[in-house]
């Protein structure tokens, strides 16, 4: 009866000194304050160089983040019939006195990314001519054909973990970015 | 039926301003029951039952009945002796004619003691309510609280793909309804519909939905309905026992282990204790045809609780800490418009994916914490008072797929969301002794909440400060069929709003407000329960539906707050029948009608928010009058002895009284019938073996807005369940066995109420086996109670 007892005794010290010991885990707000650090693709810079190494560069950019003012997109002003390289860059440009370019985490990962391009006439075509390490296309550097004088409009987004397996890679993944912009061929 | 409610009026006046509160003592009170044991069932016949300290006393007959006649009210201890000096007390304070059931449980397989456990009286809420207890609890045992909750007809859950579920009651959820968690208003992330319940369904002994507005009692905000998790009282016998429950879950491979230890101590200082915690671990669910990629789940629980009762006074303090670790469906995640219509146009996840019980991203860690103190002093023959201090920590962070720009690889596992609240309450509660058939409270209670937005700027932080003041009073004078209750409440709520993201927003608002309610019951005898309840209750809008402003991810949507929201109120009628003939029928039928003024939804907008990331249609929290009503009801027939035919069912139209259409994402009409046939044997139906099949339908929700969905909504399903449960001893120790499969015939189908339906089904067939162990270690007996 006795040793019984002693059992349960034993039982509750055992009992409070787990939940003592427990109970100093107490969580607390740690207060890290706000971190809103998180670099964004602001600006979208296509840059198109014709055979002669003439380059003209067009810009689509929401600098104050999402919400507040709407982006603001450049016309694409090209000449007919010509082939362009067009190289495209990703900027974070939220903070004017500290302009991240994105462009190279990009190309660090390039296997996880992918350019997409939706145009139409006056683009006449659009193909990539980089790859990524696994020799799949990347989309930073293609070659670009427009076709005669007229207008329309091209789509540029950024794929995140695309897969590029798939018969049409841009119908997967995450979108980082979707611009779209007004082209004039002249 | 005037002169009736002329007497109605004069009751609620008396309710209010009776002047005479003396106590009278009419020693004419029938406490009468039945002596069972717990395990086999059989009547326990001759157990003696007595009064201690007083010369009253009887000998249940043979059947374990017992009558005690003419006892006087007050606070008395009920003595149980039997045959082989078993014996127990138990303390119960008796007003009025009560039923009063023994179980006689043998807690010990080695030593033989039998201890009594008795069922308090409890009032009854005049709203419908519906309790599930430990035996229905254990059928839902392993599922969330949400899913567990969905067994009871008018709740429904909001999901989030498969591991997230939000309760719904009649149509509404999150902030509209409130959640007590122990007696604690659980204060955590309640707001979002993706932030489900932050509690260890494996805690709760009990758990009671009331639905409609419950304001008066449970605080402002609980518009909906409030729900009642209650873990099991501290062990009022010495001894020590406890419980193992195992469980498995085909799909996803989920384990659980939960355990519970208790134990109160003998001599001069009774001190009782529990200790519990649960321990699961799930992988990728699978869905008919393929894996839900990254669907997996860890959760780590535990809790404990110590106390310590005396005559006049009680003590009891408890903890209890939430942490789960939980994935987001990978094919979930997407960047905008664009994603999500090529998801909605593929109809089936783009991956077959795999199974792996690894969890990517996207990601939810959650941590919960609650300290509770509590408190209870006899005050004479006045009531008694209540004192209780908690204090709640949470803690959300959420891990998107996509991973930051910026400084690769260091900021791998810093979260994208980051949301901390931390919530100190003081509540004061005294529940008088009834006066004149009066029984009632009164009550204060004091809040202080921090809640701090670490990383991404989604919500400002902000401070709230909340007070409020109650009185409900009920009027009941057994036999007398009519019960009635009258309550009012009184709230003051202020907000600091703080700093957010970029923006100072240095605010400060403050609402205050009125919430009634008036209920009557009314018994015809052995037959018939009529309930009928008016309450009014209102919520302050909460900082989302405020201030936020941005894209909610996975829902490809730009969501925008309106600092200039007023708080909503609303008006719920409800009239409810609870039919009981004799054991063969019961059946509730309820009624609602629900008015919400100023009701809060998100209103599509026509001009989309152009971004980086292209267009997304854009939503702004906006407030229209609304009504809500509906049916549900719960039906269990006896076919045969054995053999019971059950029914359920919850119809709700939802209607925006202001733009003349329906309300969106409100729960469609849904069905269960099943067929439970219990292999009786002498035993109880609730004890039991069983098989029960049923059958859920659910409909296409045909009532829903124009033009606010990218899909229309999904088409309707039928499911089938299969569920059965046996108690059986190996040696002496006693165990129970059962086993549910879920979606028996693997049917695919989309949830409404589930965000995720434009990206998957749900999962399919799911096969659950669960193992109960109950344990009782002994100490020697107890010191005699008859002296």
């Amino acid at each position: 009866m006795q040793s019984l007892n002693v059992n349960l005794l034993r039982f509750f010290f055992l009992f409070l000194t787990a939940g003592a010991l427990l109970w100093t885990g107490c969580e607390k707000d740690d207060d890290e304050g706000p971190d809103n650090e998180e670099e964004l693709i602001t600006t979208v810079r296509l840059t198109f160089t014709d055979g002669a190494g003439n380059s003209s560069v067009f810009n689509f950019s929401d600098t104050d983040g999402i919400g507040g003012n709407p982006p603001v997109a450049e016309d694409i002003i090209l000449a007919p019939n010509t082939a362009y390289v067009l190289s495209m860059e990703f900027l974070d440009e939220s903070n004017p006195n500290d302009v991240a370019d994105i462009t190279e985490e990009i190309k660090a990962e390039a296997t996880e990314h992918l350019v997409c391009f939706d145009f139409a006439p006056p683009i006449s075509a659009i193909t990539r001519i980089d790859q990524d390490g696994d020799g799949k296309p990347l989309g930073l550097e293609s070659d670009c054909t427009t076709g005669d004088a007229g207008s329309g409009a091209l789509t540029v987004s950024l794929k995140h973990q695309p897969d590029k397996a798939n018969a049409n890679p841009c119908s997967t993944g995450e979108t980082d970015v979707e611009a779209t912009f007004e082209v004039i061929v002249q | 039926m005037l002169k009736r409610l002329l007497l109605l009026g004069q009751w609620l006046l008396a309710i209010w301003f009776s002047p005479s509160l003396l106590a009278q003592n009419h020693c004419d009170i029938t406490l009468k029951g039945k002596v069972v044991d717990a395990h086999t069932r059989e009547p326990v016949a001759f157990a003696s039952i007595a009064i201690q300290n007083k010369n009253i006393g009887t000998l249940a007959d043979e059947n374990g009945n017992y009558v005690l006649k003419n006892l006087c009210p007050g606070n008395l201890i009920l003595v149980c002796t039997h045959v082989g000096c078993h014996h127990a007390e138990h303390e119960i304070l008796l007003v009025e004619n009560m039923s009063w059931d023994f179980e006689l449980e043998e807690e010990s397989v080695l030593l033989e003691e039998v201890v009594v456990q008795g069922k308090a009286p409890v009032l009854e809420a005049t709203q419908s309510s519906t309790t599930l207890e430990a035996a229905q609890l254990q059928s839902g045992r392993g599922k969330s609280l949400g899913d567990a909750l969905s067994q009871l007809p008018g709740v429904t859950t909001l999901n989030t793909g498969a591991t997230i579920a939000k309760p719904v009651i009649q149509g509404l959820h999150s902030n509209r309804v409130l959640i007590l968690n122990n007696g604690v208003r659980q204060e955590g992330q309640q707001w979002g519909s993706e932030h489900a319940p932050e509690i260890d369904p494996f805690l709760a002994d009990k758990i009671t939905v009331i639905k409609g507005a419950s304001s008066v009692r449970y605080g402002a905000d609980a518009i909906a309905g409030v729900v009642l998790v209650e873990p099991r009282p501290l062990r009022e016998q010495t001894g020590i026992s406890g419980e193992a429950n195992l469980q498995g879950f085909s799909n996803g491979r989920t384990g659980i282990a939960s355990g519970m230890l208790e134990g109160k101590l003998k001599g001069r200082l009774p001190i009782s204790g529990r200790l519990q915690g649960t321990l699961k671990r799930g992988g990728n669910l699978q869905a008919p045809g393929y894996y839900l990629d990254n669907t997996g789940v860890e959760e780590l629980n535990f809790s404990w609780a110590v106390g310590l009762q005396q005559e006049k006074w009680a003590t009891e303090a408890f903890y209890s800490r939430f942490f789960t670790r939980l994935g987001i469906f990978s094919g979930s995640h997407i960047g905008n418009l664009t994603d999500l219509r090529n998801a909605i146009e593929r109809e089936r996840p783009l991956a077959e994916g795999s199974f792996t019980y690894e969890l990517g991203r996207p990601l939810q860690r959650i941590y919960h914490e609650l300290f509770k103190w509590k408190a209870s002093l006899e005050t004479g023959q006045a009531g008694t008072l209540q004192l209780q201090l908690s204090r709640q920590f949470n803690r959300r962070q959420e891990y998107d797929a996509h991973r930051q720009y910026g400084s690769l690889p260091d900021n791998l596992d810093i979260p994208q969301i980051e949301f901390e609240i931390t919530t100190h309450a003081a509540e004061l509660s005294w529940e008088h002794r009834p006066i004149h058939h009066l029984w009632g409270s009164i009550g204060a209670i004091f809040q202080q909440q921090a809640n701090t937005t670490d990383r991404g700027a989604l919500i400002p932080n902000y401070n709230n400060y909340s007070a409020g003041a109650y009185w409900i009073e009920r009027w009941k004078k057994y036999p007398f069929p009519l019960e009635l209750e009258s309550g009012l409440r009184y709230d003051y709520q202020k907000m600091d709003i703080g700093r957010q993201g970029q923006d100072s927003i240095g605010q400060q608002l403050e609402f205050n407000n009125l919430s009634g309610t008036i209920g009557a019951i009314y018994r015809f005898p052995k037959l018939l329960d009529l309930r009928f309840n008016f309450g009014t209750a209102w919520r302050a809008p909460n900082v989302s539906e405020l201030f936020s402003n941005g894209v909610h991810h996975g829902a490809a949507s730009y969501e925008a707050g309106d600092p200039n929201l007023g708080p909503e109120r609303a008006f719920n009628t409800s009239l409810s029948a609870g039919l009981n003939h004799g054991n063969r029928l019961q059946a509730t039928v309820t009624l609602y009608y629900n008015i919400i003024d100023n009701f809060i939804f998100l209103e599509p907008q026509s001009e989309p928010v152009l971004t980086i990331r292209g267009a997304f249609p854009a939503f702004h929290y906006t407030q229209a009058d609304a009504r809500l009503m509906g049916l549900d009801w719960q039906l269990d027939y006896e076919l045969i002895p054995g053999l019971q035919l059950e029914s359920k069912g919850s119809l709700l139209d939802a209607w925006n009284r202001e733009r003349e259409e329906y309300l969106s994402l409100m729960p469609p009409f849904r069905f269960e019938q099943g067929l439970k046939y219990s292999f009786l044997h002498g035993k109880v139906e609730s004890e039991a073996p069983f098989l029960r099949l049923s059958m859920t339908n659910v409909l296409e929700q045909t009532r829903i807005p124009p033009e606010a969905d990218y899909a229309p909504p999904p088409p309707g399903y039928t499911l089938f369940q299969l569920e059965g449960r046996t108690q059986f001893r190996l040696g002496r120790q006693p165990l129970e066995v059962g086993f549910t499969v879920f979606n028996l015939l693997n049917t695919s189908y989309r949830e409404y109420l589930n965000r995720f339906r434009y990206f998957t089904d749900e999962p399919g067939r799911n096969v659950s086996l669960r193992l109960r162990l109950p344990f009782g270690l002994k100490i020697g007996r107890g010191e005699g109670v008859l002296e």
